[in-house]
This record gives C-alpha cells, structure tokens and sequence, in this order.
C-alpha cells in the first residue's frame, strides 16, 4: 500500500461541558493518500471541523494518532506542530481569515514569513495569487476585495507553503452559488494539478465535485465512498446559462 | 521570522490604534522627559558650579567686614576694629598656605561715558586682585605702582560695561565719568560671564583701593587703610579648614576682639556655590519621583494596552499559529511591539526635554547638558520597560490554543 498522506487512526475527541460530556468525535480511521479530492460531510455537529481540525493540528484528538506522512504528530510540542502546519498543510476557512489592512501578497506570503528562509517568499507569492487569478490585485486589502476574491488570496496563501494536504471547512460557506461554484472550480483545477484536497462541506451539489464522500454522523464516519466526480466548469456554465435565461424571461 | 518584518508588523499595528499608542506611550513620555530634563540640568548644574568653582578658585575665602568701616561704629576699647590693607599684608605673610589676599573697596556709582551711562560695581582693588580672582586682561595693562600709591585716576572695565559704554570702539586712553570723577580707562577685563545666581561677573569697574576710597565712595572711613573685604587665595584646597583656622585666630588678634562677635565674617566661595548646587540636588530628586512613578505607571499602562491588544487580535494570532508561527514568533511579535511602544514613547519625550531644556536655557537661565550617552540610555531603557511591561501579555498569546485563538468572537 502506498504511504498515505494524512491518517488517522481511531481518533476522540471529548469536550467536559460542566457535567455534560460532548463527544465529538469517536473513534474515526481515515487514510488519505496523495492526490485526493475528498468532501467530508454530515449533518450539523456532527464532527466535521473537529475532524479537519485534528487533520491539521490544530487540534489534539483526546485519544487516537493523526499519523502525518507517516509520522506519529500526537505527542509533538506546540513549536514542533506549527513546524507540521506550516509545511505539511494548507488551510481554507469559511470566514477566509485574511489579516486586515494588509495587502493580499502580504496576506499570501505570511505562511512563508515563519520559514528559516524565505528569501523568493514574494516572487512565489504572486506566483500562487497568478494561480487563483489576482495578480493584478496583489496590492488591495481585503476590505477592497469580495468575498470571492477574498477567498481566492486565502487559496493562494493556502498554496504558498506548497503544503501536502489543502484542508477547507466550508469554503463557499459564506459565498453565493456561483461564485461558490467558481472556487469550486478553482479547486478542481488544483486537484487535477495533483494537490491533496478535503474540504468539508453542507451542501451535495458542492460535495459532487470531489472524488471521495465522507459522511460523518455523530462524531463517527458512516459512509466513506469514492465516486465519479462532476465537472465544476460544466456546472458554472449551466448555471450561468440558466441565470441569463431568467434575466431575459 | 525576520527581525526587520517584526518590526514591520509592529509598526502596523501601532499606527492602525495611532491614537490609543500615543495616550499609552503618555507615561513614558512623561517619564523620559522628566529623567532627561533631570540629568540635563543636573549635568548643566555641575558644570557651573565647576566652571565658577574654576573662575573664582574653590581654594579663595572672602574676609568681609561686618559694617564696621565707617566711623561711629562703636569704639569701646577706644580703638576702632576695622579690617585695613595691613591686615591683607599680614595674612599673606603670617599664614604660609596662602598665596595671595587681595584687599578690595566696593561702591555703587553712575559712570558716563560721552550720552551714555551705565551703572557698574565699582571695586577698589590693587593687582593682586588679578591673581587672587584669576582676572585676565583682554586688552591694555594692570596698575602702575604710582597710580596705586596716589590714588591715581584710571579704570580697569568688565567685558560688559565695554560693551555697554563703547560698543566696538577702543576704549583704552578714553575717559569716562565715575561719580562724576574723570578716569581713564587703562585696561579690558576678559570676560567671565554668569555666575550661578545668573549674575553677570563681567559688569564691573576695577579702579585703585585709594581711587575708590577717597574720590568715590562718598563715605567718611574709620582708618585710612580701611578696606571691605580681602580675598585670600590658599595654595591647596586640602588646607581650607587649617587656613580658614588661621585666619580666623589671626584676625581676632589682630583687631582684638573678644567672645562671639566678630567684626569680620569669613566665606568660602566654593561654599556658596554649592549651596545653590544642593537647591538644584532637590529640585532634580524631585523630577526624579516623578520621573519614576510616571515610568512606572506608563509601564502598566503599556501591559494594559498589551493584554487589551492580545485580546482584540486573538483571531490574528490563531491564524499566524494556524500557517507556522510559533509560540516564540508571537511572544517576539507582541514584545516588539511593547518595545517599539516604549521607545517610541522615548524618543517623543527625549523631543519634549530637548524642547522644554532649551526653554529653561532661553527664559529661565539655567544651564542644560543633554549628553549623548543620556540620550541612547533612555530610550534604551524605555526599549526594556516595554520588554519587562510586554513581557506578561506576550507570554499569554504565546500560549493561545491555536484552535480556540482561531474559534475567538
Ligand atoms: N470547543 C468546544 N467545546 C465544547 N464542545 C464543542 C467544542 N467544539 C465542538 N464541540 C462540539 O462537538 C460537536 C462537533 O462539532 P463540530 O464543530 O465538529 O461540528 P460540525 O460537524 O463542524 O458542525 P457544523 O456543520 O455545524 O459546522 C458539536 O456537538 C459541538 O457542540
Ligand atoms: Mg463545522
């Protein structure tokens, strides 16, 4: 078997809320290899960001291993897991979490910020925000961008450490359909490039664009199945389409 | 992460609650400025007291009379106790640590010079004066030998009353009015300048002990020798408490007096200057108490502000911990930025002492000396109050959970 990306292995997690223990998350294998595009659903509270969470150590699972390329992260010292961040992951938040006041390239170039050398930080970062097609706004700040393009520079700064794994919770969470559709285009792209995706995501539509369903319910998987991925390019095409018909009607 | 990004970032940071940084900052500038103004015009404080102690000697004691010159003082013993020339004769020969006693006469006069007039002190003096004062000539010569005995009529002037009655004109051969007495100005004073008290050395007239005697101070004398003071220079400064001994016991014998009340009062002059210098010492504890509390105080205000701005960015730092910093990456951050606070807080009150020095120079007469090494002291040591101040609040971002820094509302 090849040597997975991300595992992991029969993972908890627990929260003490007063007397009341809320567990998240019980007992969950995953193995993700390279070059995955992975969905992760579920319904609500179900475990899916504390999942993603632990995937990228942001998080320790209260039992179990997140195996990272094959090494054990379980036990590493807070120093030593912002190292594992910042090389091994790449992370999407619904709320794009973009440093205000500062330009998007600064925005871009921050993982490479925390790296001993980061002497072609800037040259590779308006290499990633050509990637997502911004370029030409490497000097705006975020409250000069939309929301779509905001997520954009968040992709591009989740590239710019060329990490192993791109984990997004809800990405087109706080988008409106198309250009949720156009991330999800984005990422297409990125996974036909090779990049290693999982994003966790509500809505199916959104989910149909991976290769690979996990379905979370009460804190455990309860599906994990591979499927024949849709076209996100044909689907922003139709849907613009139908949206111009119905401005016409 | 790179210093120079650090600072950077800091730097951000500050400007974006520019406002707020600067009410922060209002202690350490308060603190710098007052610590700064303190060593200046300490500094400024010793270095008149050294100048003047140089001027005048620390090694010259004056001998004054106590009002007893004139006649009608009381004559118990049928003599008349006055200090005279004789006695300055014998202090210079019977005490050997002294160098030189220089009798003077003083007297307040007008002296016209063409339309104009001035009002100088008027000193009756001979040339041991020059020695006995470290007076230099800027231009012409001391008194003759003839002009001392025959209370001749010439004048020895200060740099001020120079400029005052002659402005560029060469005053030597001219003749002024003193009193109403025509004297020629033989010789210009070298210039001293301010004493402490701020008064000015320079306004002066050096004329002959009998000139000044008899011509012009009006005053009918007890003896013919009678003089106001003697200024006595003394060899060594380690022997002003044997010399000041002596010359009491010398004069008591010599005007013969009894008990505690002495016709003559002895001072030193390095005395008097530092009594002054002790008035500045207080002055100067007492910026120091402020200087302190508002060091301290602004070093809470720092730590406030701090905690204040871990609080506001919790997000920012999750996020900086979420892409690869460190827990030591944020601690460096908010401590730079705590420092750059700080120094800046340093630097703005260093502006404001250099401003409030340069106004006590102008309109109050004081001396100010902001040395270099004072300068990089302060904002160095405000740099580490930031540090010390900063250090609390940047430890607890340091300590954040990423993932609860990131979840923070
Ligand atoms: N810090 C926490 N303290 C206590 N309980 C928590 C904490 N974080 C998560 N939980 C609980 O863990 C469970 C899983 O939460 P999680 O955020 O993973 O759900 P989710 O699947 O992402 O939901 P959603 O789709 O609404 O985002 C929930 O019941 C939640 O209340
Ligand atoms: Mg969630």
């Amino acid at each position: 078997m090849i040597q997975a990306v991300i595992e992991s292995i029969a993972i908890t997690k627990s929260y003490q809320m007063g007397s009341q223990q809320v567990q998240a998350l019980a007992g969950v294998d995953v193995h993700i290899q390279a070059g995955e595009f992975i969905a992760v659903m579920g319904p609500s509270g179900s475990g899916k960001s504390t999942f993603m969470n632990m995937l990228g150590c942001l998080d320790s699972p209260s039992s179990g291993e997140i195996r990272i390329q094959g090494e054990n992260v379980t036990h590493l010292s807070a120093a030593q897991l912002a190292r594992i961040r910042n090389r091994y992951i790449g992370f999407v938040f619904q709320q794009f979490n973009l440093l205000p006041r500062t330009s998007a390239l600064d925005n871009v170039m921050l993982p490479l910020l925390y790296r001993p050398d980061h002497s072609d930080a800037e040259s590779f970062a308006i290499e990633c925000l050509k990637r997502v097609g911004l370029a030409e706004r490497m000097d705006h700040h975020p409250s000069q961008l939309s929301g779509g393009q905001q997520q954009r520079v968040a992709i591009a700064r989740a590239l710019v450490n060329q990490p192993a794994v791109l984990l997004a919770d809800e990405p087109t969470g706080a988008l409106d359909t198309e250009t949720g559709l156009e991330i999800m285009q984005l990422f297409q792209q990125l996974h036909s490039e090779g990049k290693t995706i999982v994003l966790v995501t509500h809505e199916p539509e959104i989910a149909a664009f991976a290769s690979r369903q996990l379905i979370f319910r009460d804190g455990r998987l309860q599906s994990d199945k591979r499927v024949q991925p849709a076209s996100a390019t044909e689907h922003l095409q139709r849907y613009r389409q139908q949206k111009s018909q119905e401005g016409l009607a | 992460m790179k210093w120079l990004l650090l600072f950077k970032v800091a730097w951000v940071a500050l400007q974006v609650n520019l406002m707020r940084s600067i009410l922060t900052m209002l202690g350490i500038i308060i603190g710098v400025a007052a610590v700064i103004i303190m060593l200046a015009l300490g500094a400024g404080a010793q270095y008149e007291v050294d100048q003047q102690i140089k001027s005048l000697g620390g090694n010259v004691f004056i001998v004054f009379a106590r009002g007893r010159a004139t006649s009608g003082a009381r004559g118990a013993a049928g003599s008349v106790q006055t200090l005279t020339e004789m006695d300055a004769e014998a202090i210079e020969q019977q005490i050997p640590q002294v160098t030189v006693a220089a009798p003077t006469m003083w007297a307040n006069a007008q002296v016209i010079y063409g339309n104009l007039n001035w009002a100088p002190s008027i000193q009756g003096v001979d040339n041991r004066i020059f020695s006995a004062q470290n007076w230099q000539l800027n231009q012409g010569r001391e008194f003759s030998a003839a002009e001392l005995s025959s209370s001749g009529r010439v004048a020895i002037i200060g740099a001020t009353v120079q400029r005052e009655l002659f402005g560029a004109s060469d005053p030597i051969g001219q003749s002024i009015r003193v009193d109403r007495v025509p004297v020629t100005v033989i010789g210009v004073l070298d210039a001293k300048g301010q004493n402490t008290q701020g008064n000015d050395q320079d306004d002066l007239i050096f004329m002959p002990l009998d000139t000044v005697r008899k011509r012009i101070s009006g005053r009918t004398l007890a003896s013919p020798r009678a003089v106001r003071s003697i200024i006595v220079q003394v060899a060594d400064e380690r022997d002003m408490a044997l010399v000041e001994q002596e010359l009491e016991s010398l004069l008591r014998q010599r005007l013969r007096t009894t008990g505690s009340d002495d016709p003559f009062r002895i001072r030193n002059l390095s005395e008097m200057v530092e009594t002054r210098a002790r008035t500045m010492q207080i002055f100067n504890g007492l910026l120091a108490a402020v200087a302190s509390v508002s060091l301290l105080v602004g070093g809470i205000g720092i730590m406030n502000i701090m905690l204040v701005s871990v609080t506001e960015r919790t997000r920012e730092i999750g996020l900086r911990m979420a892409v690869g910093a460190e827990p030591g990456d944020i601690m460096k951050q908010f401590l730079i930025e705590a420092m750059l606070m700080c120094s800046l807080g340093g630097f703005l009150g260093l502006s404001i002492a250099l401003l409030v020095t340069k106004g006590l120079e102008k309109f109050a007469g004081f001396t100010a000396i902001i040395q270099p090494e004072v300068v990089l002291l302060s904002i160095g040591f405000s740099a580490l109050i930031g540090i010390f101040f900063g250090y609390y609040p940047a430890r607890k971002a340091s300590r954040l959970q990423p993932i609860d820094a990131l979840r923070h509302e």
